[in-house]
């Protein structure tokens, strides 16, 4: 059979793609491929959506995690004899591996640098609530729990506090919102994948004819493919680049937002993170487009 | 040229539509495939371009066995058969022209090929003056002979033509048949399956009668209904 095969030069493959491609710009303009689109970027926004707030939450309670400490506060009232010996009995209690006596000015003006902008009600204090303490660092988070029981043990302790607990419910709740993302994501790529599916299908059947004098003329199964093929990716890339407009439009909002009016929540705003998370989603449109195409290229065009 | 060695074809359901076909067709023959409806004709002839495949015997090709060709390998059959049908098969949504010039752009013929094959190919049929024409403007005939057109532009070593006069009246069933017996003379192997008993009975090909399947007579130079 190999003397049936014709010869095929560069300037015709390159003919042949713009062909196909003419073939995919009109399918998309014939069927409705508009709502599909419209669809795949609902479902993509979804998964952006969810996805966004898993990484900053995963970053926060990373961030978190590291800086475990347990903070000792003194007691007002009771004198206490000596602060410097109070600190290193904390310090020789085991897995300590800091204690670091701050003041109450210096608590003050450490508050009114956390808070920046927002922490204007600070500056006209008549007397600083705020009690001397300890920050006690400790070399393994999980430890902080029986410290903070020796420590109360010790005189002239009016509260110790450390974060262990509710790091472990947010890391707790990070393990279930990752799991809703990925449930999201799983959903959105089998909706997007079927809504594609159905439109490559109707485009199938809009090119029935076609397709059948294609297949009798001798047209390569690629050659007939190909089009419905880029429909679906077209479709899937197009929505995953208007939902990812969408959200990343948003974020920026938010991010600017939330820098102005409460810049201690630690929002991620970095250039680079925006571009994985641009091409991600945009890369998942495109697998739900092809994974939609190929559902029906194989169930409708039997060649 | 085309060789059937016992060739059954049973459908799903159980339907015999061939029963132990043997035939042979040489090149440059002209043959009319005809019995009544149901006979298995349209599925004899789709053996031929392999738009099926027996269930059991053998179907040669152009010294291929069709059943044994791989995937990629059916496209490049099919660009050598030229197949005509009843209902035409024309795309409405594109010119004389373009109908002809698809068959060679999906097989990725360069522009400067189809410049030049296309006209030779209307011009042959006869309908070089109406290349812009839209299908629908066309008269019945003259869209069966842009269905031929489009099937020997390719250049087929054979044309393949199922009931190709069954929408056209006498007189221009003719015509189609003359066009079919010119495209003959070039040295086309022309295999067609019809009805039409006027078109076999002035001709006087070789006849290969189908009925329930089996071939019933094979007859150089015969009629439509055999001498009995």
């Amino acid at each position: 059979m190999s003397e049936m095969s014709c010869e095929v030069d560069t300037a015709v493959k390159l003919r042949t793609m713009a062909m196909l491609g003419g073939q995919a710009l009109r399918s998309l303009r014939k069927t409705p491929a508009l709502t599909s689109i419209m669809v795949v970027m609902a479902c993509m926004v979804a998964v952006s959506v969810f996805a966004v707030f898993a990484v900053n939450l995963t970053a926060i309670g990373r961030q978190l995690q590291s800086q475990v400490q347990i903070r000792v506060f003194l007691d007002q009232n009771a004198a206490v004899p000596d602060k410097e010996a109070l600190g290193l009995s904390i310090k020789a209690l085991p897995g300590v591996t800091k204690v670091e006596y701050v003041s109450k000015d210096e608590a003050l003006s450490r508050l009114r640098l956390q808070m920046g902008d927002s922490g204007f009600f600070l500056v006209d204090l008549e007397h600083n609530p705020l009690p001397d303490s300890f920050d006690v660092s400790l070399a393994h988070a999980e430890d902080a729990r029986a410290v903070a029981g020796e420590v109360w043990k010790l005189k002239g302790i009016s509260d110790v506090i450390y974060g262990q607990k509710w790091v472990d419910n947010l890391v707790g709740a990070l393990r279930v919102l990752w799991g809703i993302t990925g449930a999201v994501a799983c959903l959105a790529l089998v909706g997007a994948s079927l809504i594609v599916s159905n439109t490559i299908r109707l485009s199938v059947f809009a090119r029935r004819k076609e397709i059948e004098i294609m297949k009798l003329v001798g047209a390569t199964d690629g050659f007939i493919l190909l089009p419905f093929v880029m429909e679906g990716l077209v479709i899937g890339i197009a929505g995953s680049f208007a939902a990812t407009a969408l959200v990343a439009a948003g974020y920026v909002g938010l991010v600017t937002w939330v820098k102005s009016v409460a810049s201690f929540i630690p929002i991620i705003g970095d250039p680079i993170h925006m571009r994985l998370a641009v091409i991600g989603t945009v890369a998942f449109g495109a697998a739900a487009g092809l994974a939609g195409s190929a559902i029906s290229v194989r169930r409708y065009l039997k060649v | 040229m085309v060789k059937m060695y016992g060739v059954t074809r049973v459908y799903a359901g159980g339907v015999q539509a061939l029963r132990g076909v043997n035939l042979s067709i040489d090149k440059g023959e002209f043959v009319f495939v005809v019995g009544p409806s149901g006979a298995g004709k349209s599925t004899l002839l789709a053996m031929i371009y392999r738009g099926t495949v027996p269930t059991r015997g053998q179907v040669w090709v152009a010294g291929r066995n069709i059943a044994r060709l791989r995937w990629h390998e059916v496209p490049l059959l099919r660009r050598r058969i030229g197949i005509v049908f009843q209902d035409f098969k024309l795309l409405p949504d594109r010119s004389v022209y373009d109908n002809v010039a698809f068959a060679l752009e999906v097989i990725e013929v360069s522009r400067r090929d189809i410049a030049k094959r296309v006209p030779m190919a209307l011009d042959m049929v006869g309908l070089a003056h109406k290349a812009q024409a839209m299908p629908d403007e066309l008269a019945g005939g003259e869209q069966q002979r842009v269905a031929i057109a489009r099937a020997i532009v390719n250049d087929p070593f054979i044309v393949i033509a199922d009931e190709p006069t069954g929408n056209l009246d006498p007189d221009t069933s003719m015509d189609i048949m003359n066009l079919l017996c010119d495209i003959n003379m070039r040295g086309t192997t022309v295999i067609m399956a019809t009805h039409n008993q006027l078109v076999v009975d002035r001709l006087r090909r070789r006849v290969v009668q189908l009925d329930e399947g089996a071939v019933v007579r094979d007859e150089l130079r015969g009629g439509y209904c055999g001498e009995a």
